[in-house]
């Protein structure tokens, strides 16, 4: 999807956000930079199914942080902090985000030109302390218990409740977003796609969309379907190991074990397709590698049709247990309008009654043709976040269905030139797993990447799980967050 | 009563399952399924093809001009299995392998030749003696999560790695073998040494993934996202990217030999 560009001077975006934000179907996309320069802040009409890029001057290296007044803003401000050395002025949490103690302070990865003097730059982090008799700490990680990973968790309780949850993630800072500026757009697939792998086809989906609206070309409707395919099982498997996961926190390891051999029957499904568990470096821009073959083809939508049968009595038996439900219901508890405030997406977002699903308003894949069914609820508990994850993993696997029923014929596959086109911005908006990802690329004069920015949905969540973990038990704390299941590396790049 | 009968249901579901654990083990891949390359004897045009040298996005292939033959060299270590090289060569020089015994516990034996016979890991069996039977490991994660979901992969019903005595455990204290995914940036190096040094001796260390043996697409950046060489000692190395569970398998089985060579 090609961007509008509009200047925007750097005081005037908090009232112009705050209404847009009040507008039936405005969405705050991501904030960022692009050389250390200017901000530049993404919005989303879902309504129109548009976005435009607001770019705002920036003078020197400090501006006035907008996150008193739009909550959701004050991640992005501490990553641009990091990447760019442009420090908001009176935000309310300020932290490093990404860069940690051990890179040195005049290390701003992103930013080119020599950064104004005086700038206020050193890595030290101090968690929030919370005072009071018996208040005590629990830190945990960067290294987890299980195979997760790497983030730090510092829990402030009072006997066995939590009373505060501080998350500090970056430690999967691999400079991804560095790494995309600097290699050619057609090795750039594989890096795009290595930065959360568990996305991986949403991952690539979302950088061909942005690369192909730059090129300003879009690919056939045989290749948006197979692209969708590639979602839609990605989802599948997903959604199957977070249910697994979380049948597997509160104990009842029989729907666990199941979950993780049916996850291989999802898996199995994009092996076939790709030839890779993983779907990885299939989807392409232009289109899709290579056309599976009819035979494939057949096999996954018998193996699909089989896998929803199979689906269907393991989540019976796991909502058809009262103890099961008893322990996700009431537990880890997000408001609609802490949801709303926070911009959540996914999965989190639509337990939170917010009703939105970048399927129904973005072009990716061939949605415009399917109709994804947006599954939703008000309760915003575990079991609401479980329940919209069965009603998307049966509408999933329905979808694969019609997509194999009614693939078009055709090439899979156009091919572009070896230069991209100069002063381009081009976006792409994708409804992964966990919810809505983006990715925003802008060309240079020499039609160079110039900037490659990545929102994870998890940059939205990671604030709902430390708001939903509050006043719960320090017990309840693995099945909150698996209910959330957020991506580290996603969110660190 | 409502609860016998969800359980008597339970029950019978999962018996009517039956065992769904493989019982043949690190099979090569299915037909169509993406592995690692491997080099043929067919002869390469040289560098004047050089399209694989030039497609590939981690810079694993070399191309050398010698007297009579031009040597293909890939070092395994840094490949990603795009599958781009063994999908454009002309000759069929670099094919896919769809072995799943990949591990190695040089470096160097990763680095395949046209010119040199591959190093063959051999096969696996058990530990050494009824008490060098199992291991435990410690699993460090540094990287996008895919080879974290194959190591928990390897756990489940269908490649069951806990039937060879292999336990994933929360604690270095008692881990026999630490197992690093990832390429190591920066803001874990520290974690990961401090890891290391409280395990106790004799201690493995096994680099799974390609990120975590070299960095793979990230190395050489301002995070310094080289692998897990350099920070630790690594003593077995399982390229892909990420591994299939039945190459961990067989590493961690290969792990379990060093270890008994080495205690």
């Amino acid at each position: 999807m090609k961007v509008d560009s509009v200047e925007i001077s750097v005081d005037a975006r908090a009232n112009k956000l705050r209404a847009l934000l009040n507008d039936d179907g405005g969405r705050l996309g991501l904030i960022t930079s692009i050389d250390g320069q200017q901000l530049v802040t993404l919005v989303l009409n879902t309504t129109a199914g548009t976005a435009s890029a607001w770019t705002s001057r920036v003078d020197g290296d400090t501006y006035h942080s907008l996150s008193t007044v739009i909550p959701q803003s004050h991640w992005y401000e501490r990553t641009v902090w990091d990447l760019f050395g442009l420090k908001p002025k009176s935000h309310p949490r300020l932290k490093h985000n990404l860069l940690h103690e051990p890179y040195s302070a005049s290390v701003i990865p992103l930013r080119t030109g020599a950064i104004a003097p005086g700038g206020d730059n050193h890595r030290q982090y101090h968690h929030l302390e919370v005072k009071g008799d018996g208040v005590y700490e629990i830190p945990v990680g960067p290294i987890h218990a299980g195979i997760i990973e790497p983030g730090h968790f510092r829990f402030s309780c009072l006997g066995e409740i939590i009373l505060n949850l501080e998350i500090r993630l970056g430690y999967v800072h691999r400079g991804i977003e560095k790494r995309l500026t600097e290699v050619s757009w057609r090795k750039a697939r594989f890096i795009a796609e290595s930065a959360a792998s568990d996305s991986g086809a949403a991952y690539a989906l979302a950088h061909a969309v942005a690369i192909e609206s730059i090129f300003g070309v879009e690919p056939s409707l045989r290749a948006d379907y197979l692209r969708s395919l590639t979602l839609e099982i990605e989802r599948v498997a997903m959604h199957i190991a977070d249910l697994g996961g979380i049948a597997g926190d509160i104990g009842f390891l029989a729907i666990a074990s199941s979950m993780a051999r049916l996850r291989g029957d999802a898996l199995a499904l994009g092996e076939l397709l790709t030839g890779s568990r993983f779907q990885r470096f299939f989807v392409c821009p232009g289109g899709v590698v290579h056309d599976p073959s009819p035979k494939s083809l057949l096999q996954i939508r018998t193996r699909a049709i089989k896998l929803r049968k199979d689906l269907v009595s393991v989540i019976d038996m796991f909502l058809s247990n009262q103890v099961a439900c008893d322990r996700m219901q009431r537990v880890g508890r997000v408001s609609n309008k802490l949801a709303a405030d926070f911009g959540l997406v996914g999965v989190a977002g639509r337990a939170s009654g917010i009703k939105y699903d970048a399927r129904m308003h973005f072009h990716h894949g061939a949605y415009l043709e399917l109709n994804p069914k947006v599954a939703w609820t008000e309760q915003g508990d575990v079991f609401a976040r479980v329940r919209v994850r069965i009603d998307e993993l049966a509408r999933s696997l329905e979808l694969i269905d019609e997509i194999l029923e009614r693939l078009p014929s055709g090439s899979s596959l156009l091919d572009f030139p070896d230069r991209l086109p100069s002063n381009q911005i081009g976006v792409g908006i994708v409804e992964a797993h966990r919810g809505e990802l983006i990715h925003l690329v802008f060309t240079n004069a020499e039609g160079h990447v110039s900037r490659y920015a990545i929102k994870d949905p998890s940059v939205n969540n990671w604030t709902a799980l430390a708001i939903a973990v509050r006043n719960n038990l320090v017990a309840d704390f693995p099945l909150c967050n698996k209910s959330f299941s957020l991506s580290y590396s996603g969110h660190d790049l | 009563m409502i609860y016998e009968v969800n359980v008597i249901r339970l029950l019978s579901y999962l018996v009517s399952k039956g065992v769904v654990t493989s019982s043949q083990l690190s099979p090569p891949l299915q037909e169509g399924v993406r592995g690692l390359p491997s080099l043929t004897n067919s002869d390469c045009i040289g560098i004047e093809c050089a399209q694989c040298e030039q497609a590939c996005p981690t810079s694993a292939i070399q191309i050398e001009q010698q007297a009579e033959h031009a040597n293909v060299r890939i070092d395994l270590g840094n490949c990603i299995a795009c599958g781009l090289c063994t999908s454009i060569c002309p000759t069929a020089t670099i094919v896919n392998n769809p072995s799943t015994r990949t591990a190695q516990s040089e470096r160097e034996h990763l680095i395949i030749q046209t010119s040199l016979p591959p190093v063959n890991t051999g096969a696996v069996s058990g530990g050494g003696g009824i008490f060098r039977r199992s291991m435990a490991v410690r699993v460090v994660s540094t990287g996008c999560s895919a080879c974290d979901l194959e190591i928990g992969a390897s756990g489940n019903p269908i490649f069951d790695m806990e039937r060879f005595g292999v336990s994933v455990v929360a604690s270095p204290r008692f881990a026999d073998a630490l197992v690093v995914t990832g390429p190591v940036p920066k803001a874990m190096h520290e974690p990961l040494r401090t890891c290391y040094e409280a395990m106790a001796d004799p201690r493995l260390v096994i680099a799974l993934g390609t990120c975590a043996i070299s960095g793979g697409v990230h190395k050489n950046g301002y995070t310094e996202a080289n692998g897990a060489n350099g920070i630790v000692p690594v003593d077995l190395y399982v390229p892909g990217c990420p591994p299939h569970p039945w190459s961990i398998l067989f590493a961690l089985q290969m792990a379990m030999q060093l270890k008994a060579r080495r205690s």
